[in-house]
């Protein structure tokens, strides 16, 4: 329950900080971008629209996770809040924890936001959604938990700046794994090719819950891929919140 | 005095050390205990290591070597802060919160169920008049208004053992004179108090004994009257009607530190001398209006202690002068 506690605080405090000012933001984009695509697509308006929509989830979801996420133990401490937080019968696993839970509850509720207003827009502008377009959102959203995660453990080692610096690289180039096992012939029997293969194994595959351009362009995906997905967020983010704990156990706040 | 210790420290030791400082002990090897029912308080200068200590009972901070125990339960165990209400020097609240709210989440932190929560809300907001500034959010709170918070806080589930450093740190007369008041119920009602503050009149006041920390090592632990030096130092006597050759007489014995309108006030070095000037006086007319013996103040007794400091504490300087009871 205790967790549940701080969990609803981050959330609302959170909300009252004016987070949700980036669905705005997400809006503006989505119909600008709409306008401007508008001019340069032949009938393929609808197909770029969602395509663009699935991005910004991704990005603007990706930007509160991030620098609310470095934030979020940091502050506590820097704000001194922890103090009567930590002097309650509260274990240190359930403060980290309930803060994440507390974030992920916010960016469930922004990414849900999106893609309804997003859906909205598209049908009004005559497309037409089916379940893929949720499940798309949804799997943004698993990504994001995972980022979320990486986030929180960076709150607790360094200041919000540099865990910002370090999860947006993460973020960056999560996406873009594919290059450390695609190598070039010249890396073959260097020292370098082995250690970039345990890279890609070792960081997490942010492209994995990308299935944008199937789901705009109507190629199936199957439900055992999405499930693996789920599993695969989780799995990483257990892990990322585990070693968060562990940081924050013996810290001195 | 009840035996009972509410509070044990052993051997409760921090040091800091950075790749490029020396070592520093920010608190040595502290061993002591605090009873129920009893007000303690804690002294010393800045970087004494009043709030380090705090901060580890409290699990702020962990000891690099000791333990620290609350009702027999090791600190580590976060059950062993169910019984304790802790207000932190300058206390910090999360600003977008009403004070209904803060109790709420902090009876929720202390595990209160939804029924008493209301009821806990109810109590504290009669208790320290909350009940004006109910929804009002805390960012827009005066120093005095936070400090209200604070001790409603760490009233929080009316915890039997409370923790208050520096409470009325920063407060003006008034906000002091509250504050002091609380302190005062709390102790009427029986709860055990440790507290840190540098307002030595205060500490006189409220506690029944007192722990003197300088640089990290406890330098004196006892009974406020046992710490302090009972004797009578010196005497203070305001005459009036004296005169001239009075005043000269009473000047090669005394010391004269205050004169107004025809009244004379004389300092005598012991109270025999004070006697024997007083009869001599008023066989000769004159009239005393006053006479007070000089006792040593905790705030005497502070300054007393820290020139044993600036000439190097070693571990055999600590004398511990609890009585039993």
């Amino acid at each position: 329950m205790r967790i549940l506690a701080v969990a609803q605080n981050t959330f609302r405090e959170s909300v009252r900080d004016k987070v949700l000012y980036v669905l705005l933001l997400f809006a503006g984009v989505v119909i600008i971008g709409s306008k401007a695509v508008g001019w340069i697509s032949i009938g393929q308006d609808i197909k770029i629209i969602k395509d663009l929509s699935l991005a910004g989830m991704s990005v603007f979801g990706a930007l509160i996770a991030i620098f609310v996420g470095t934030n979020l133990v940091y502050k506590e401490i820097d704000k001194r809040t922890i103090y009567t937080i930590i002097a309650q019968p509260l274990h240190r696993y359930e403060f980290v924890i309930g803060k994440y839970l507390g974030l992920s509850l916010l960016i469930f509720g922004v990414v849900v936001l999106m893609s309804i207003i997003s859906a909205i827009y598209i049908v009004i502008l005559g497309g037409d959604i089916n379940h893929w377009y949720f499940i798309a959102s949804f799997l943004v959203f698993m990504k994001l938990l995972l980022v979320t995660a990486l986030a929180v453990l960076f709150s607790t080692l360094s200041s919000p700046i540099l865990g910002a610096i370090i999860v947006f690289c993460f973020y960056v180039f999560g996406h873009s794994t594919g290059v450390l096992i695609d190598l070039p012939p010249n890396f073959e029997g260097t020292w370098s090719k082995p250690l970039l293969q345990a890279l890609y194994y070792i960081l997490p595959n942010f492209s994995n819950f990308d299935i944008r351009s199937e789901v705009v362009n109507g190629v199936p995906v199957s439900y055992l891929y999405v499930i693996y997905t789920i599993v695969y967020a989780i799995l990483y983010s257990v892990f990322f919140i585990y070693l968060a704990v562990l940081m924050f156990q013996r810290k001195d706040v | 005095m009840n035996t009972i210790a509410i509070l044990k420290t052993v051997h409760l030791t921090k040091k800091y050390s950075g790749l490029s400082s020396k070592e520093y002990y920010a608190v040595n090897d502290l061993s002591f205990e605090i009873y129920k029912g009893e007000v303690f308080g804690f002294l010393g200068r800045n970087g004494a290591g009043k709030t380090t200590t705090i901060k580890m009972i409290c699990g702020l901070l962990i000891p690099t070597s000791g333990k620290v125990y609350i009702n027999g339960i090791e600190t580590i165990d976060p059950n062993s802060r169910k019984n304790l209400g802790y207000l932190p020097e300058q206390p910090y609240f999360y600003e977008y919160l009403t004070p209904r709210e803060t109790i709420e989440f902090y009876c929720r932190l202390k595990g209160i169920d939804a029924k008493e929560r209301q009821q806990e809300w109810l109590r504290l907001s009669e208790l320290l008049d909350l009940k004006p500034i109910a929804d009002i959010r805390l960012k827009n709170f005066s120093k005095g208004m936070r400090q209200k918070i604070g001790f409603a806080i760490a009233l929080v589930g009316n915890p039997d053992f409370l923790i208050l450093d520096e409470p009325m740190s920063g407060l003006d007369p008034v906000g002091r004179k509250h504050i002091r008041e609380l302190i005062q119920q709390q102790k009427e009602m029986g709860k055990t108090i440790f507290f840190s503050s540098h307002v030595l009149s205060d500490v006189e006041q409220l506690c029944d004994r007192v722990g003197v920390l300088s640089k990290g090592k406890l330098v004196a632990i006892g009974h406020v009257r046992e710490v302090l030096q009972q004797d009578i130092r010196q005497v203070e006597v305001v005459f009036k009607n004296l005169d001239t050759a009075l005043i000269s007489s009473l000047q090669q014995k005394g010391t004269l530190t205050r004169t107004w309108e025809d009244y004379f006030q004389f300092r005598f070095e012991n109270i025999s001398i004070a006697n024997q000037f007083i009869t001599e006086c008023l066989q000769k007319g004159a009239v005393i209006i006053e006479c007070s013996p000089q006792r040593e103040t905790l705030e005497d007794y502070f300054m007393r202690m820290q020139i044993v400091e600036d000439s190097q504490i070693k571990k055999n300087d600590i004398y511990y002068s609890r009585v039993e009871e």
